[in-house]
């Protein structure tokens, strides 16, 4: 037909650029130019028939398995693969961030649909009008943005985060121009209670303090499940701790006080309480350092409360047992320095009558007998010398002495110099009082996770711990905190705060560190109490005073939601009454 | 060369399956002509179909999104209203304080403060009903003595 080189046609790039072709394209280009003239070649074979016929057959091949796989396809899509297209994959509950509860689902935060309200006034008929009717229905609105917005000659957001209520309140008015946007916003219903716990997240639906910054990860992960997180919080607890930690603080008239419980055997932290509160809904106006979470961020010189620390490391190093004799007849000296009691007896005095009578001296020389080393490996071992595990970013450091020598021992003995935080006191607490085993602090519902309890002292001095504990507020300095049958054990602390440079009695510190119930086997049901008050203004400032009725008034009223009963034991009857048969004969205080 | 047997083979039937006509029109085209048709209407019904239970399921997932953030809303409400600093104020306001442990019975102790009445003798049916809480009242004992 034609006399012309076919090969003139062929695709361009496979000549001129040879040297640059791959084997492959050079395959395709020669397959390509058989089969456009194999047509011809057939002709010149003289058989053209044939050729249309295999070119039929090929292309019914190629389309019959083009056409299979797709119904192939279409099927399997259609009958077996999972259903997760189009509206049913996502889980309709969904949340940015998971709802916050305590431990029995009550709920500490959760995301409400807010709406922002939008203003456009070229559809606004009576600007005044509509002015003055959202300023009565809004009463919350600037009113200079307001102004602004409707003075304006575009769309604008005049107001963000109005709840349900308001946005019915303005969209009532029936005017013309004004539309609301849904945004998803983070709400804490319970307004000052569990506030610094609690914490608060960001519009982006991030934590930004507290348990929220903690657990952000997990509450961001619950919400995607449509799932809460629950917290160790009882909020009966948390209700009757903060109620009566604001009604001691204000009977005491003092600048702040923390209140922690928590269960001595699992670590989980029950109530946390930091005083004064404020309202999460309107932070900018707390009141002056409302907002610091006292009890993981506060640090304090928390005195006598770490006389239980000295004894509990003398008995467990068995340097000293409950009759080893110490001499508080006269002051003890270190150097230039002299140790007195604040309630001096000026005599000798066995172990558990320096823990009784709090005796600085008994316990200073106990801590100078053990020397440094001992005591610090102690008080490593019972977390003093690091932030507390409490799973909350704004756990602090404690502030710990640079030098061992004696007079810091002394002073370590009975709880100077080393200023710590209420919630690494109570993790102490609660190692000294559940058979020696220290539990990370957790706000987690059942405790931190894969936690390893280190053994740091023996259960045999924790078992004496809880007895002396327990004598302290029957027969010591407790008095105030023994609610009646719940064999509640603890020790008080008052210290005075360091300004400018000197320790000033006016500012003092009161707590009361306590347990109950102090019986029963040392694994069994216990709760430890915590209550701090600082700078109160009252006389006596003393944790006995401050402090101590606090924790009664507290144990009392929770150990109904904890499933504590009441039952007497060797000194009270289970009403509180004196067992009557008891008598000190022997005149051994046992 | 290699397909000339295979065309042989099935060239009777197929010759025969493509000369069935009917007033010139072979069988072979209606009958997948009407495969196809039917076909079309089938997909478009199960596309109706599917596309409507779709829009369904959406429709119920939107209802269930906004009963659970209604349900939310009303939770936060409820939690609002019983913030323990909230009841507290409240209870203390009528009067109401934590109960004293002189008032505490558990429930084994409630024979304790009142015993049962002793059930009279069946026989005088009449009396009974008299009796019985005078007997009780009189053995109550004074809290004083429970304690």
């Amino acid at each position: 037909m034609s006399v012309q080189d076919h090969r003139y046609h062929r695709p361009a790039p496979g000549v001129d650029l040879q040297g640059r072709l791959s084997p492959f394209w050079r395959w395709l280009s020669e397959t390509v130019w058989r089969l456009e003239h194999g047509f011809e070649r057939a002709r010149a074979d003289a058989r053209p028939e044939e050729d249309t016929r295999v070119r039929i057959f090929l292309i019914l091949i190629v389309f019959s398995c083009v056409f299979g796989a797709l119904a192939i396809g279409a099927s399997y899509k259609a009958l077996i693969a999972e259903a997760n297209g189009r509206g049913s994959g996502i889980n309709p509950n969904a949340l940015v961030r998971g709802d916050l509860t305590d431990r029995n689902g009550e709920l500490l935060a959760t995301n409400i649909i807010h709406y922002g309200l939008y203003i456009d006034p070229a559809e606004i008929w009576d600007r005044d009008l509509a002015y003055r009717q959202i300023r009565r229905a809004l009463p919350r609105i600037s009113a200079e943005r307001l102004k602004r917005v409707l003075g304006g000659e575009r769309r604008l957001i005049a107001l963000t985060g109005l709840t349900p209520q308001e946005k019915a309140a303005v969209h009532d008015l029936a005017l013309g121009g004004v539309t609301f946007e849904p945004e998803d916003r983070r709400a804490y219903p319970l307004g000052t209670s569990a506030v610094h716990l609690i914490g608060d997240a960001d519009t982006g639906g991030r934590g930004v303090s507290g348990a929220e910054l903690a657990f952000n990860d997990e509450i961001r992960a619950a919400g995607q499940r449509g799932e809460s997180f629950p917290l160790s919080i009882d909020l009966r607890v948390q209700g009757v701790l903060e109620n009566e930690l604001a009604a001691a603080a204000i009977k005491a008239q003092a600048k702040g006080a923390v209140g922690i419980v928590t269960d001595v055997q699992t670590g989980e932290v029950l109530g946390m309480a930091s005083w004064p509160t404020f309202n999460s809904s309107n932070r900018n106006a707390a009141p002056d350092g409302a907002t610091l979470n006292r009890a993981v961020s506060g640090h304090y010189e928390m005195g006598s409360v770490f006389k239980t620390f000295t004894v509990a490391a003398g008995l467990d190093t068995g340097r000293a047992d409950m009759n080893t004799l110490f001499d508080a007849s006269q002051a003890f000296q270190i150097g230039d320095r002299k140790i007195k009691d604040f309630h001096a007896q000026n005599r000798v005095m066995t172990l558990e009558e320096v823990y009784l009578h709090s005796s600085n001296i008994g316990t200073s020389q106990l801590a100078v007998q053990m020397g440094p080393d001992t005591m610090r490996d102690y008080f490593r071992r019972l977390g003093l010398l690091d932030a507390s595990t409490i799973e909350l970013k704004e756990s602090a450091k404690p502030v710990v002495p640079r030098r061992w020598d004696n007079s810091t021992l002394a002073s370590l003995s009975f709880g100077y110099g080393i200023m710590i935080t209420p919630a690494q006191m109570v993790q102490a607490m609660g190692a000294l009082t559940n058979g020696g085993r220290m539990i990370p602090l957790s706000l987690r519902k059942g405790g931190a996770r894969g936690a390893q309890p280190q053994q740091v002292v023996t259960e045999e001095t924790s078992r004496t711990i809880l007895d002396l504990l327990r004598r302290n507020v029957v027969k010591g300095s407790g008095g105030f905190a023994d609610a009646p049958g719940l064999r509640v054990g603890g020790k008080t602390g008052s210290a005075n705060k360091l300004v400018n440079g000197r320790y000033d009695p006016s500012h003092a510190l009161g707590s009361f560190a306590a347990v109950f119930p102090v019986d029963g086997p040392l694994n069994g049901k216990r709760y430890a109490i915590l209550i701090v008050m600082d700078e109160p203004g009252t006389y006596p400032k003393t944790g006995a005073y401050v402090a101590a009725p606090a924790v009664k008034n507290i144990a009392d009223r929770i150990a109904g939601f904890l499933g504590v009963e009441r039952r007497e034991d060797r000194w009270r009857t289970a009403l509180g009454e004196k067992v009557p048969e008891y008598q000190d004969v022997a005149g051994d205080g046992l | 060369m290699t397909t000339a047997p295979f065309f042989t083979y099935s060239r009777t039937a197929l010759q025969r399956l493509f000369d069935w006509k009917v007033r010139g029109v072979r069988w072979i085209e209606i009958i997948g002509v009407a495969l196809v048709a039917i076909m079309i209407v089938s997909v478009y019904a199960a596309k109706a179909a599917a596309a409507r239970e779709s829009s369904r399921i959406a429709q119920l997932e939107q209802d269930i999104r906004e009963n659970g953030q209604r349900v939310r809303l009303l939770r936060a409400e409820v939690a609002r209203l019983e913030q323990p600093a909230r009841l507290e104020s409240l209870s203390r306001q009528i009067g109401m304080a934590p109960v004293d442990v002189h008032r505490q019975a558990k429930e084994a102790q409630l024979t304790e403060l009142k015993p049962m009445p002793v059930p009279t003798a069946p026989a005088h049916p009449a009396v009974a009903p008299a009796a019985a809480p005078a007997v009780a009242d009189d053995a109550a004992p004074a809290p004083e003595t429970v304690r």
